[in-house]
């Protein structure tokens, strides 16, 4: 690390001055020696819902209080990995500053080594330990909220009630109108646990997971991702879903009667990370941390993450007010037993090869 | 003189000596350079002249190159980086994934049917536009054909799920007669249905200058010899179009074989094509060894079905021959 | 042409097909609400003010042309020439040549676009516009082939000898008889080239970075993300930009010289 300002000594002396507020409250002495503000940074970011809410939580009051601009690059997320890990090998400056990842796809970066290293960001001691990834050196990835892969659905489809099981995924009635993430994603355990076998069985033995997807294929289920399930919702082409909560929460918003809910063999939860390649110019560099730590702030996150309805992590978040006690927005312990989380790591270790099995279930 | 004749007529319009002598002088320079070609490279220019082509589209060898490559290391997930040695065990993995049958297959069959249902509806469409007699309906079928081109795939694509949804156009006509709604889209038909409609353009513009080719008094010495319709149409009108035909055959043959957008997005996710497997192992899984190898495979699949086609039809048959 | 009736029917059925989803899309841009649907849920000019509001858009668009721009200029002169030199020489590997001239086809459009990204990587040539054209021409190089080698074989053979034996020297023949008489054909291929190139998005998605993104690419980015009415306001004004395009072309050179043969 050739950053001065963020040398270990005075990490530690950050790290005791947490009283000192959020976000960019740093000490005079510090900004003083700020390196030379670039003129823009460019994050990436999904579209829809996730970008208008970073916009409005973090890249504008960022760019309020250092003069940065911030430019949203709308690539998906698999898409700009190639890009970064090809300029990275060539020794070229990579297309962005921030990656705004999941972290089972950041965790592939982190492993082939192309992610900054981000341990001295000041905000990290304050935060929920679930920020920082288990199970790799140092912190090349900042977590910042989890999400839960829920059961949603279409009320009118349920008159008797809410569904409490995902095994109505396989009532006959649902034929063609189910839909899940088109790489499986956010499934298997749920798919291992109401197929019979145990969750720590994963990665080793998987067969109850399989043959529980192969149940599924019968049921002639849409394949897709984000955007694609509020879409279906939106148009009356399905009844239920595995999907992000915030999907079924968005499609809710445009005036779609959709629920969602955490069934009783419980849901798969993940979180989102960003993270910054390597290659960067050191001062481009020292302003992309900056604008994670500041993604880390209470102030940053109860704006951002209220527009996505998601659990954050940093201290004292207040939860948007329809979401209260929703099993989608993990709050407490006890949330947290009815969620199925899996290691990043054992997901990034592992994400090629389910995924061949689930689309050698699906494509034939 | 000939040349002189043969030039456009807009030209005429120029300030007349100086102008011509000034042109004159430049074409002497020329001939003066080209006469020093000395006549026993005479074989060179014919390679000169394909020169810049074979460049261009030299700049996908390199990419060929690192995909051979990349197809013959494995990748390691516990670093994300392809191996050092190299093996065949990419392509041997590939051969036993029933996802790559499946998926290798519904390209094939699609290839196949897109590529028949586009010459058999783009034939008379250039037939039309070709031999009509008003000059406005030409103009219209024209336009028609031109302005697609202009919508991408992706926009086009975006429409038919508009019409074709459950609470799209189709299924509120059929709901005012108390049918439906019916699942139209996220189904190997409409992937097949997106194509055709997508490469249909591209299927009029190879075959339509064939068909300007070919004069229409020989089509009415046929009708007047006593063929009829359908004769003069298989004995004479498709023979002589052929070279358009086996055109058009292989620009939608090839480009729906490797189509990657229409699979995506009417598709619903069950119908991939190769080119989704590629896409997805490049982006998905990172498996830049796998995709490789599959990206490798399709390639030579669609040079293969494209030598069968110039070789069942001729070296020739595009037109293509050398005259000398 | 007493084929004609059937085959204007049937000519006519296609252009409603060819037409449709352009047309669906053109009128739910016009809604007054906030989704994508069709008949529109009011009418509404909304969009289109958000549309020319947008720098972005304005500036992709921008882009795009001087792609679209590049990749012509590349494709008219390497392709012409080619065509000229397969159509008028006999090659010992035709079918080789030929089929690799094919590989902008054959090789799935990924593949190409990763070589490309790598290659121009390489070379130092990503983060800026003009090297997108050269991907696209390198990528429909063969329309442009084709549609040259039409009007290639249209031509006599006889007229070039005729300028020869009137005292011609090579150039000359070539610049004051072929070219001419094969100008539709470069016409017709320059305008297929210029429009693919205003219209890639997935070679164009891996070589273009925040700053130097195209229209097609912003299309493809935000209609996977969520499909807003000013998408299709984009669409469709990209729609009216094109018809404006053909029709201009067609008064000034008429469409039809793409079906003349000589």
């Amino acid at each position: 690390m050739s950053e001065p300002s963020f040398s270990t000594s005075r990490r530690r002396l950050l790290g005791g001055a947490t009283a000192l507020g959020a976000g960019l409250a740093m000490p005079a002495i510090l900004r003083a020696q700020e390196p030379a503000k670039p003129a823009e940074l460019i994050v990436r970011a999904w579209g829809g819902v996730w970008v208008d809410s970073l916009k409005k939580g973090v890249s504008d009051p960022f760019t309020a209080k250092t003069g940065i601009a911030i430019r949203h690059d709308l690539t998906e997320d698999n898409e700009i990995k190639p890009r970064i890990w090809a300029a990275v090998a060539q020794g070229r400056t990579p297309p962005i500053h921030v990656n705004w990842d999941t972290t089972a796809n950041a965790t592939s970066s982190a492993l082939r080594g192309v992610c900054e290293d981000l341990s001295d960001l000041p905000n990290l001691a304050k935060v929920l330990p679930l920020a920082k990834p288990i199970g790799l050196t140092g912190v090349p990835i900042v977590n910042l909220y989890s999400y839960v892969y829920v059961l949603a659905n279409r009320p009118e489809a349920f008159p008797g009630g809410p569904p409490t099981s995902w095994n109505v995924l396989l009532e006959p009635r649902f034929k063609g109108r189910i839909a899940l993430y088109n790489d499986g994603i956010g499934f298997h355990p749920v798919a291992q646990v109401v197929g019979g076998g145990k969750v720590s069985d994963i990665p080793g033995n998987m067969e109850a997971c399989w043959a529980f997807i192969r149940k599924l294929k019968e049921q002639k289920p849409l394949l897709g991702e984000d955007p694609d399930f509020t879409n279906w919702f939106q148009k009356g082409e399905i009844d239920v879903a595995c999907t992000i909560s915030s999907n079924a929460r968005e499609a809710k918003a445009k005036g779609v009667n959709v629920a969602w809910t955490v069934p009783k063999e419980g849901a798969k939860v993940d979180t989102d990370g960003m993270w910054i390649p390597k290659g960067l110019p050191a001062n481009e560099l020292y302003w992309a941390k900056r604008y994670i730590d500041f993604a880390l702030s209470t102030e940053a996150q109860q704006v951002w993450l209220d527009g996505l309805g998601l659990p954050g992590v940093a201290p004292g978040l207040k939860p948007p007010a329809d979401l209260v006690g929703d099993p989608s927005y993990p709050t407490s312990e006890k949330d947290y037993e009815r969620l199925i989380l899996i290691a990043p790591k054992i997901q990034a270790e592992h994400t090629a090869e389910w995924f061949a099995r689930f689309k050698e279930i699906m494509q034939s | 003189m000939a040349i002189r004749g043969g030039r456009p007529a807009a030209r005429a319009g120029r300030p007349p000596a100086t102008a011509y002598r000034l042109s004159w002088r430049i074409l002497d320079a020329l001939e003066a350079v080209a006469a020093r070609w000395p006549a026993r490279a005479e074989g060179a220019v014919k390679w000169l002249l394909l020169a810049p082509a074979l460049a261009v589209v030299g700049l996908l060898v390199f990419g060929l190159v690192v995909m051979a490559d990349a197809s013959l290391r494995v990748m390691d997930f516990r670093t994300y980086q392809l191996g050092e040695d190299y093996s065949t065990a990419n392509y041997v993995r590939l051969f036993g994934w029933g996802a790559f049958h499946a998926t290798l297959w519904r390209s094939l069959v699609a290839t196949l049917l897109v590529t028949l249902f586009c010459l058999l509806l783009a034939f008379p469409y250039a037939y039309a536009l070709t031999r009509t007699a008003s000059a406005r309906l030409r103009r219209v079928l024209l336009v028609g054909l031109f302005l697609p081109f202009f919508v991408g795939q992706v926009v086009r694509a975006y429409g038919w799920l508009v019409i074709l949804g459950q609470q799209g156009l189709v299924n509120q006509a059929l709901g005012l007669v108390g049918l439906g709604p019916y699942r139209l889209l996220f189904s190997y038909p409409t992937v097949l249905f997106g194509l055709v409609q997508y490469m249909l353009p591209f299927a009029v513009l190879m075959l339509a200058p064939a068909l300007a080719a070919i004069p229409e008094e020989i089509e009415r010495a046929a009708a007047s010899c006593g063929a009829s319709r359908g004769r003069t149409l298989l004995r004479v009108v498709l023979p002589m179009a052929r070279p358009g035909l086996i055109a058009a055959a292989l620009v939608v043959a090839t480009l729906t074989l490797t189509d990657f957008a229409m699979p995506a997005i009417l598709g619903g996710g069950t119908n991939d094509f190769l080119a989704n497997l590629v896409h997805d192992q490049f982006f998905r899984t990172s498996n830049a060894g796998l995709g490789s190898a599959i990206a490798l495979v399709l390639t030579l699949l669609g040079t293969t079905v494209a030598g069968l086609l110039l070789a069942a039809a001729g070296v020739g048959a595009l037109g293509l021959r050398g005259a000398r | 042409m007493r084929q004609l009736p059937l085959a204007g029917g049937v000519a006519l059925a296609l252009l409603l097909l060819l037409a449709a989803p352009s047309l669906v899309v053109a009128g739910a841009s016009l809604t007054a609400g906030g989704i994508v649907q069709f008949p529109p849920e009011g009418l509404s000019l909304r969009w289109y003010g958000r549309v020319l509001e947008a720098r972005e858009v304005r500036d992709a668009f921008l882009r795009s042309l001087e792609v679209a721009t590049v990749c012509t200029a590349l494709a008219v002169p390497s392709g012409t020439l080619a065509a000229i030199a397969l159509a008028r020489w006999r090659f010992r590997a035709a079918l080789a040549i030929q089929l690799y001239l094919l590989l902008p086809f054959t090789v799935p459009l990924i593949g190409s676009g990763i070589g490309l990204m790598l290659l121009f990587g390489e070379l130092g040539l990503l983060g800026r516009v003009w090297p997108v054209g050269i991907a696209c021409c390198v990528i429909n190089l063969p329309f442009m082939i084709w549609a040259v080698a039409a009007s290639v074989n249209a031509l006599d053979p006889e007229l070039e000898r005729a300028a020869a034996s009137c005292g011609a020297g090579p150039v000359q023949t070539f610049l004051l008889v072929t070219l001419p008489a094969v100008a539709p054909g470069i016409l017709a291929g320059a305008l297929v080239m210029f429009v693919l190139a205003l219209n890639e998005f997935l070679v164009s998605l891996l070589l273009v970075d925040a700053r130097t993104v195209t229209l097609p690419v912003q299309i493809y980015t935000q209609i996977r993300a969520v499909i807003t009415p000013d998408l299709a306001a984009v669409s469709t004004v990209y729609v009216l930009v094109a018809a404006a395009a053909v029709l201009l072309l067609d008064r000034l050179v008429g469409l039809e010289i793409f079906l003349r043969s000589r």
